[in-house]
């Protein structure tokens, strides 16, 4: 058993803390999935129901080049909305095309929590002591706390960089020198290092710059492959660019949202939407509060929460004339029109400036 | 004057109608229903949401832009959670807060059950009663008989299907959300097929009561009516010739769980049908055609196999 | 010499270009078919603006693209400015409707919806997904009927009774269609039911949500057939204007766009330079990104489409 080598789904740079996490709670060899290219993508569709979102495609096309290199203990999480139903479905799907493998979900009862990883995580490794696991699961949560607060950082000034690519090319690493973390020293260590290198790089950036904010699916979000790296796209027009949608965020700031959020959104929505529909029209809302200059929603098509809040979006929008294009990621989407899109709004927000 | 309460015929109307329009009538209280789905309602709902929000929630938009006028309260129900660990699509939570943003001038009858936070049908029906000026008992009175109503319409609902299971006919099982199989423009003109071919077709929404059900078709099914459509599945398999999975374009929670149901029920034929607010019906005909011709010539087949046996 | 400015925009179907002078005042114009291939439309095109051009009392300055393929003739022709089709209508159409407040815009491959308060773009969006509604959609479905797509509006206008199509997806409309066309409705029916259906599409895709304000006016190639045009008119219960120079709108605008950058000097000799496009697929890794290449004269000018950094390709 100790053998067999566990893989997992890409999610953006979460793959380095996972792989963090797996390497020192399991004694098996740990294999990141090849990185996500169209190849994944066109994998992952093909052997997809007609109808499903995008992630789950992107996701079975990582366990599949995942096990053509030998893996055979593929880990899955989810929740929210069909998320949480995707583990069972690509199990079977894998299983059809011939796969002999193990399939460890992380949710137990459509839950994601410490108790049902633990659950999971023992059936890998059954001496997994309950100490060791807390251990590494606090150190894991500082870690992408650490990566998501340089990521942040890289955000908002990226599209001001003064040498081209010097932003990228340091991120890339970080990563890596993350992923040979130890314990939650050389964690702190690693983070004050980056953040010093960071903010150490020459930018050019004016006080009242653009800024755009963007919202939507967690996906689409997390993982720039999916969204066609949109946010790096937008950034090179001179835009400062905020995003909520973080681990952090997902894993522990949203257990205790619901009450501040629906604080904020009181005007338009009384009850809870689904999945992160409720966050996105409360994020909306503290967009238009804060000036930020446009908005862009991102999502998967078919994203069902997200399709019930638009409309709610769009009429806050249109009452705070607030732009706001909207995305919706497809297996067929073209690079081209997207960049089109993007220029047309950098061009339309600076013109709005100008008045 | 009178109060009207306005029920769009679409969504969860199909399966609570007999509970909710009997809790109204036990309180004397005139409810008006949406005509049935027509194109005029479709396009008009269609405009209301994004152009890939799902065909069932399209209609339901549509019939509220139908009632917005007829009545003094629209009854929106929002039912976020039916069993605690079991979900429903997200469409059901958002459904309140979609129309109080869509239709402004409107007043909405709050009726909200989310039982993993504790409010349970009965919470629902209180509050209606509340707004509308009933006293505790009375709601009580109106609710237990209208549940009692609802329990025995159910029953004669599954003894009517089950029987259909002993027909000396073709029997296919036909899977899909009540309210997409009764709907005018969705299930409806499949179910009339069928019976116009002789054909007995055994409705999937026979659950006898509320009580939370398990199936062996999936281990980790949370979303209530999906589960439930699944054990019937597995209770019918062993009596029926085939089974029609119909969806609307595109479903969440269907496009997982009836690739899951393909893929594990071999030893019956399966037609999965879509249903698009463009689809043309010759295009479903066809398909029904070609299904039943094929399921006819199985039976045939088995049955000379057993003469000769 | 007067100083003037071309403009060209380059789109799947046809290729529009412009000479303007300093008050945006249209000199010269002229349009032609794309054909695939866009390098050669812009030669073709250019020599046609030559042949009228009065070198002794012009000299054009600033040059700009836009369009599908803006950034590969952009490049070829060192133009001073390369913009997205979006923002160039909007600049052109502005220019000649000052009180514009909504572009309905329907081309061969995309749609967009432009809206203007001011004359700023304060909303845009564009078609989402297929090719649906389109140009090229029409064109194959004028094809299956054996008509010519130019006589496709005057046909819709006889038709008193439209049949209603399907034409969200472009798979479902071929297939409604032939059924259509089987079950015996007339073709005139048929062909006003394809119009309104592009018309409610638009509507319902690019358009929902969008507050359309007058005055109107609706662009792009299938803004000549007039059947959409009224289909619009019906629906909307609005007066929609078709400008006859409506299709060269994103050549003025990027002509405009052009007169703000530096000066640079033209030379109609370009078209006797020899440029080939390569496309290039990129083996450093299984995205196999198509890499295209422009050569003048056989010496490499420029490469782009790398998603990463070891596709680059270097003189």
């Amino acid at each position: 058993m100790t053998n067999n080598i566990i893989s997992f789904p890409h999610l953006g740079n979460y793959s380095i803390p996972i792989y963090y996490f797996l390497s020192h709670v399991t004694k098996n060899p740990i294999k990141i999935a090849p990185p996500i290219t169209k190849k994944t993508l066109e994998l992952g569709s093909k052997y997809s129901p007609d109808f499903v979102c995008l992630p789950f495609k992107y996701n079975l096309g990582n366990f599949i080049e995942s096990l053509e290199e030998g893996a055979s203990i593929l880990l899955q999480a989810g929740g929210g909305c069909r998320y949480g139903y995707y583990g069972e479905v690509q199990c079977q799907i894998l299983k059809d095309l011939g796969y002999d493998f193990k399939f460890v979900s992380f949710l137990d009862d459509a839950k994601l929590n410490p108790k049902t990883i633990y659950k999971a995580l023992k059936s890998i490794n059954p001496k997994l002591s309950k100490i060791r696991y807390l251990y590494y699961l606090t150190t894991t949560m500082f870690m992408i706390n650490c990566l998501d607060k340089i990521e942040n950082y890289i955000r908002l000034n990226i599209g001001f960089e003064v040498k081209s690519q010097s932003f990228k090319n340091l991120e890339k690493r970080m990563l890596s020198d993350f992923k040979k973390s130890k314990g939650v020293i050389s964690i702190l260590k690693k983070y004050r290092k980056y953040k010093k290198l960071f903010k150490s790089l020459p930018i050019n950036k004016p006080k009242n710059c653009l800024k755009i904010g963007v919202i939507g699916e967690l996906y689409t979000s997390m993982e720039q492959f999916s969204s066609y790296f949109i946010e790096e796209n937008l950034a090179k027009y001179n835009i400062e660019i905020k995003r909520y949608t973080n681990l952090t965020y997902l894993l522990i700031k949203k257990q205790f949202n619901l009450k501040k959020l629906l604080k904020k959104a009181r005007n338009y929505v009384t009850y809870e939407l689904g999945a992160d529909g409720l966050d996105n029209v409360a994020r909306t809302i503290d967009l238009i509060e804060k000036n930020y200059d446009g908005i862009v929603h991102i999502k998967p098509f078919g994203c069902t929460p997200e399709i019930g809040a638009i409309p709610i979006i769009n009429k806050i929008c249109k009452q705070n004339k607030m732009p706001i294009i909207y995305f919706s990621f497809d297996s067929q989407t073209s690079d081209e029109g997207i960049k089109t899109r993007l220029e047309a709004l950098a061009d339309m927000l600076k013109e709005r400036r100008k008045k | 004057m009178e109060l009207i309460v306005g029920i769009p015929r679409a969504l969860l109307f199909y399966k609570y109608k007999d509970l909710w329009l009997q809790f109204f009538a036990n309180l004397n209280i005139k409810t008006v229903i949406s005509p049935k789905t027509n194109k005029e309602i479709i396009d008009k709902g269609s405009s209301y949401v994004v152009d890939e929000a799902c065909l069932s929630l399209k209609i339901f938009m549509g019939h509220v832009d139908h009632l917005q006028n007829k009545c003094d309260y629209l009854f929106i129900p929002r039912v976020a959670c039916l069993n605690k660990n079991e979900k429903m699509c997200t469409n059901f939570l958002v459904l309140y807060d979609l129309v109080k943003n869509t239709f402004e001038d409107c007043k909405i009858l709050m009726y909200n059950v989310d039982v993993e936070n504790n409010e349970y049908e009965f919470d629902g029906f209180l509050k209606i009663g509340k707004t509308l000026g009933f006293s505790y008992f009375k709601t009580l009175r109106a609710y237990q008989n209208a549940k009692k109503y609802e329990k025995e319409k159910r029953r004669q609902k599954y003894l009517l299907e089950t029987r259909k299971l002993r027909s000396p006919h073709l029997k296919i099982l036909v899977v899909a959300h009540s309210y997409n199989l009764y709907d005018d423009f969705v299930g409806k003109p499949i179910l009339e097929y069928l019976e116009s071919q002789r054909i007995a077709a055994i409705c999937s929404d026979i659950t006898t009561g509320d009580e939370k059900v398990n199936t062996s078709i999936s281990h980790s099914i949370y979303w209530t009516y999906n589960k439930e459509l699944m054990k019937i599945i597995e209770d019918t398999l062993n009596h029926i010739d085939g089974i029609i999975l119909i969806s609307t374009f595109p479903c969440g929670p269907d496009s997982l769980c009836n690739e899951l149901i393909i893929r594990k029920i071999k030893s019956k034929p399966i037609l999965y049908l879509t249903c698009d607010n463009n689809a043309s019906d010759t295009g479903i005909i066809t398909r029904l055609e070609s299904f039943i011709d094929i399921l006819k010539y199985k039976k045939e087949r088995s049955t000379n196999d057993q003469q000769y046996n | 010499m007067q100083k003037c400015y071309l403009g060209i925009d380059i789109g799947s179907i046809s290729t529009k270009g412009v000479i303007i002078n300093q008050n945006n005042d249209i000199l010269y114009s002229d349009y032609i078919w794309t054909e695939g291939n866009p390098i050669d439309a812009v030669k073709r095109l250019l020599k046609s603006l030559e042949k009228n051009f009065d070198k002794e009392k012009y000299q054009i300055v600033g040059v700009g693209t836009t369009g599908s393929a803006r950034k590969l003739i952009g490049t070829i022709l060192n133009a001073s400015i390369i913009k997205n089709e979006i923002t160039a209508h909007a600049i052109g159409t502005i220019s000649k409707y000052p009180d514009i407040k909504t572009i309905l815009e329907i081309g061969g491959q995309d749609s967009k919806i432009i809206l203007v308060e001011d004359k700023i773009v304060t909303d845009y969006a564009m078609n989402t997904l297929c090719a649906a509604g389109t140009g090229s959609f029409l064109s194959s479905q004028a094809k299956r009927l054996n008509i010519d797509v130019k006589d496709f509006g005057n046909i819709a206008l006889t038709s008193t009774n439209p049949t209603k199509i399907a034409a969200r997806c472009t798979v479902f409309a071929e297939s409604d269609l032939v059924h259509k066309a089987q079950m015996g409705y007339k073709k005139e029916d048929i062909i006003a039911g394809l119009c309104k259906s592009v018309a409610l599409n638009y509507l319902n895709n690019v358009g929902k949500g969008k507050k359309i304000k007058s005055p109107i006016i609706f662009q792009g190639g299938v803004s000549k057939n007039i059947g959409v045009k009224k289909a619009f008119e019906s629906l909307l219960k609005k007066e929609v204007i078709v400008d006859e120079n409506g299709h060269l709108m994103g050549a003025l605008g990027v002509a405009i766009l052009a007169q703000n950058e530096k000066e640079i000097n033209f030379d109609f000799n370009i078209t006797n330079l020899n440029f080939t496009t390569i496309g290039v697929e990129c083996d450093k890794c299984p995205n196999h990104c198509e890499i295209i290449t422009i050569r003048k004269d056989n010496k490499l000018i420029d490469a782009w489409g790398n998603r990463c950094e070891r596709g680059a390709i270097k003189n």
